[in-house]
């Protein structure tokens, strides 16, 4: 028998109409989400950070939501608007207003080296986002916070540290030669290499700016053989790190230890230098800092590249910026799970209370005080592991001793 | 070409655009205002940059050193000497002006061809940005912080957004009003003259090294004050950003886009490139990594192939086609002929 709506069926149904109408609402309205930009160099010369830290903040950030999302702000969740600065400074600034104004973001997230950092500074302050970067070496605004090394306490101590510390091991450092290459963060970190060595009994001989516009550095090479130093010590970006080591493989030279950042430590020069150079320059005394380590003993950071290798979607193999990123989305969930709110004041406030403590399964990063922010808006405890290259391509842990697997081999 | 500009000017379409630019700050949301300002930069730059190059004919690559010397250098005077930002902006200005002098004085002596003169300007770009990135005092490879902005007009500080837009609004006008001048004057006759043949021009009475000179100096100063008005506005003077070769070779772009010699040329090159660009980006950056190069790179090659002359030079041609094929109104042509 078909069935006719007629006017009396209509308004008889009204009521049920109406309350379910509220009833769909209501559970429209619990759907919240907290709206976080993220500022990424997806193109330009810093790609690589976002092409290998992006999948695991995107990993973690999903990951968060299907465990329930923000707890304290009823299950919101965290809906990432990403934003690409094409590496460039001002593009940075730019995006920062775009988030900020056009999608109103509640915070921001992004690779966010030191040079970006100054350039969204402003932006920051005026609009008093809370902002997190994930590699700046400074925190230049009062709404701005770091998860990169301080170029004082992060990059150059631990650096004068090791070199220091090489005296345990039967290789004592008495001169250096600081090479660095020749942009902002190197220039910043030359100046506290300069104070820290000599107060470890290290007498800096020379400086090397390295120009990052050369296409070669076998000049550099010249003149840090011609001073025959113990070690030569400096923050370098990849490009240098891979053409220093080409020009030290022409010249075979290996008197000096070379201490550095990074770019000594990352898959990366591998794959520019190839198998033959890696072999012979890498596994040579040189160390490099690290935040990731396939063998560092810190089981949080092995779980993870564990679970990313097998579920993470990556681009690349895991990498620094893929723990940074990943503990940038921790952090990111402590500090709103903290606020309670997507107001933007009350998350500001939340992330001077950040606390990871050491052991906590989601601190990933090698951190034996745990990981909280200090005064001027950086980590506390700032410094880094120290690795060597094995002959197959293999990162050991080398310094300090609490994730050390093996000596330094010098 | 030129009466066509200041018929254009003098136009309603003219002024209703104005009236609109004007008004931005007040229906423009911050982030779009943010994106007019830094179009009123390039705008600026290109206008400054086609003193030279467009009405000149001197192909220099090396403004990205003035855009240095006004933010930088007139950074620098205010953190590290606290000098007032307007006098370090004319002292800027002024040594900007000096060293065009001298690369125009380089042209005149050693008769650079074209090639030449742009080679050697864009040697001077390099030399500025390692001279930037290696001076302590101009802040070196981390660059210089200028103080928040209280809105202290006395101080540079014209209170934010808004009244950064009015500033960097005021420069470009200036750099139009200059390249309408000088087009109106001797002196644009004289660069013209010298751009189509610099002997010839030469022949006739122009005195080369004088008009060289003076435009070059010209252009020079006012890319330094838009230099200088930028480093307000951005609050933080990089100098991979203000002394980049880069930014030369995007003037280059925008101006050629446009209409090189022409007025509105580089003004509509400038503006449309630099807006659609930050859109795109902003649109499609998150989307898929370098889709908006590709795009830009697209829509400039369509352009330059299909708008060789420029924009402003086909949209010109256009409208005279279609004034000169419009059909003669009879009535007049009835008025006119009882008169005669």
């Amino acid at each position: 028998m078909a069935t006719r709506l007629t006017r009396r069926a209509l308004i008889a149904s009204a009521p049920g109409l109406y309350l379910a109408s509220k009833g769909a609402g209501r559970a429209y309205a619990q759907e919240k989400t907290v709206k976080v930009g993220v500022i990424q160099p997806m193109s330009g010369n810093l790609s690589p950070y976002s092409q290998e830290g992006q999948p695991a903040l995107e990993y973690i950030v999903k990951k968060i939501n299907a465990e329930g999302g923000i707890k304290s702000m009823g299950g919101a969740k965290i809906q990432l608007v990403i934003a690409d600065d094409a590496s460039q400074p001002a593009r940075t600034a730019s995006e920062a207003r775009r988030l900020i104004t056009q999608d109103d973001v509640s915070m921001i997230v992004g690779t966010l080296l030191s040079a970006q950092m100054l350039a969204i500074s402003p932006v920051v302050d005026e609009y008093k986002v809370p902002t997190l970067a994930m590699w700046a070496g400074g925190a230049r605004a009062s709404y701005l916070y770091s998860l990169g090394f301080p170029y004082d306490r992060g990059y150059a101590k631990t650096m004068a540290d090791f070199a220091g510390a090489l005296g345990n091991y039967n290789r004592k450092i008495n001169t250096a030669v600081i090479a660095c290459s020749n942009y902002e963060a190197g220039q910043q970190v030359t100046k506290y290499l300069q104070q820290m060595l000599p107060e470890r009994g290290i007498k800096v001989i020379a400086e090397v700016p390295l120009d990052t516009q050369a296409q070669d550095h076998t000049a550099s090479m010249l003149r840090i053989r011609s001073l025959k130093p113990d070690a030569v010590i400096g923050l370098m970006q990849p490009r240098e790190g891979i053409l220093l080591m080409q020009a030290r493989y022409g010249m075979n030279y290996h008197d000096s230890i070379f201490i550095g950042n990074s770019p000594y430590s990352d898959q990366v020069i591998w794959r520019e230098l190839g198998p033959d150079i890696g072999k012979a320059v890498l596994t040579r005394n040189l160390f490099g800092m690290a935040s990731y380590s396939e063998g560092a003993k810190i089981a949080s950071m092995q779980e993870l590249a564990s679970e990313l290798r097998s579920k993470g979607n990556l681009k690349s193999e895991v990498g620094q910026a893929t723990i940074q990123a990943a503990q940038a989305a921790r952090i990111m969930q402590q500090v709103l799970e903290l606020a309670g709110s997507t107001e933007r004041e009350a998350i500001n406030q939340a992330l001077k209370k950040v606390n990871i403590p050491y052991g906590d399964p989601n601190l990933y990063l090698a951190r034996a005080e745990g990981l909280a922010f200090g005064e001027d808006r950086m980590p506390k405890d700032s410094t880094s592991m120290m690795v060597q290259w094995s002959a197959d391509r293999k990162l050991e842990v080398v310094w300090p001793d609490l994730y050390a697997q093996t000596k330094p081999r010098v | 070409m030129r009466s066509g500009a200041l018929k254009f000017l003098s136009s309603p379409v003219f002024w209703l655009i104005f009236a609109a630019a004007v008004t931005m700050p007040l229906w423009l949301s911050p982030y779009y205002l943010g994106v007019a300002t830094i179009a009123l930069f390039y705008i600026g730059l290109a206008l400054a940059w086609n003193i030279v190059a467009g009405i000149g004919g001197q192909m220099s690559l090396g403004h990205s050193v003035f855009v240095g010397v006004g933010g930088l250098l007139s950074s620098a005077l205010l953190l590290k000497l606290g000098i007032n930002m307007w006098l370090g902006m004319v002292i800027a200005a002024a040594i900007s002006a000096a060293l065009g002098a001298f690369i125009a004085w380089l042209d005149f002596r050693f008769r650079l061809s074209h090639l030449s003169f742009a080679l050697i300007t864009l040697a001077f770009a390099e030399m500025g940005q390692l001279a930037a990135v290696g001076s302590e005092f101009l802040g070196g490879a981390s660059g210089l912080f200028l103080p928040p902005d209280h809105g202290s007009l006395l101080n540079f500080e014209f209170g934010g957004q808004r009244g950064n837009f009015y500033l960097l609004f005021t420069a470009s006008l200036v750099c139009l009003i200059a390249n309408l001048v000088i087009l109106n004057t001797p002196l644009g006759y004289y660069l013209r003259a010298m751009r189509d043949n610099e002997n010839a021009a030469q022949a006739i009475g122009v005195a080369l090294l004088r008009n060289k000179i003076i435009a070059m100096m010209i252009s020079a100063a006012l890319t330094s004050i838009m230099g200088t008005a930028y480093a307000r506005y951005s609050g933080f003077v990089d100098p991979y950003q203000f002394a980049a070769p880069h930014v030369t070779v995007e003037v280059v772009l925008f101006a050629t886009i446009g209409g090189l010699g022409t007025v509105l040329g580089p003004l509509v090159g400038a503006g449309f490139l630099v807006v659609f660009g930050e859109i795109v980006r902003g649109q499609l950056g998150g989307v898929l990594p370098g889709l908006h190069f590709f795009i830009d790179g697209v829509l400039i090659i369509v352009v330059i192939l299909l708008m060789p002359r420029g924009v402003v030079s086909k949209i010109a041609e256009w409208w005279d086609r279609r004034h000169a094929a419009a059909p003669e109104n009879p009535k007049i042509i009835a008025e006119t002929a009882t008169r005669t």
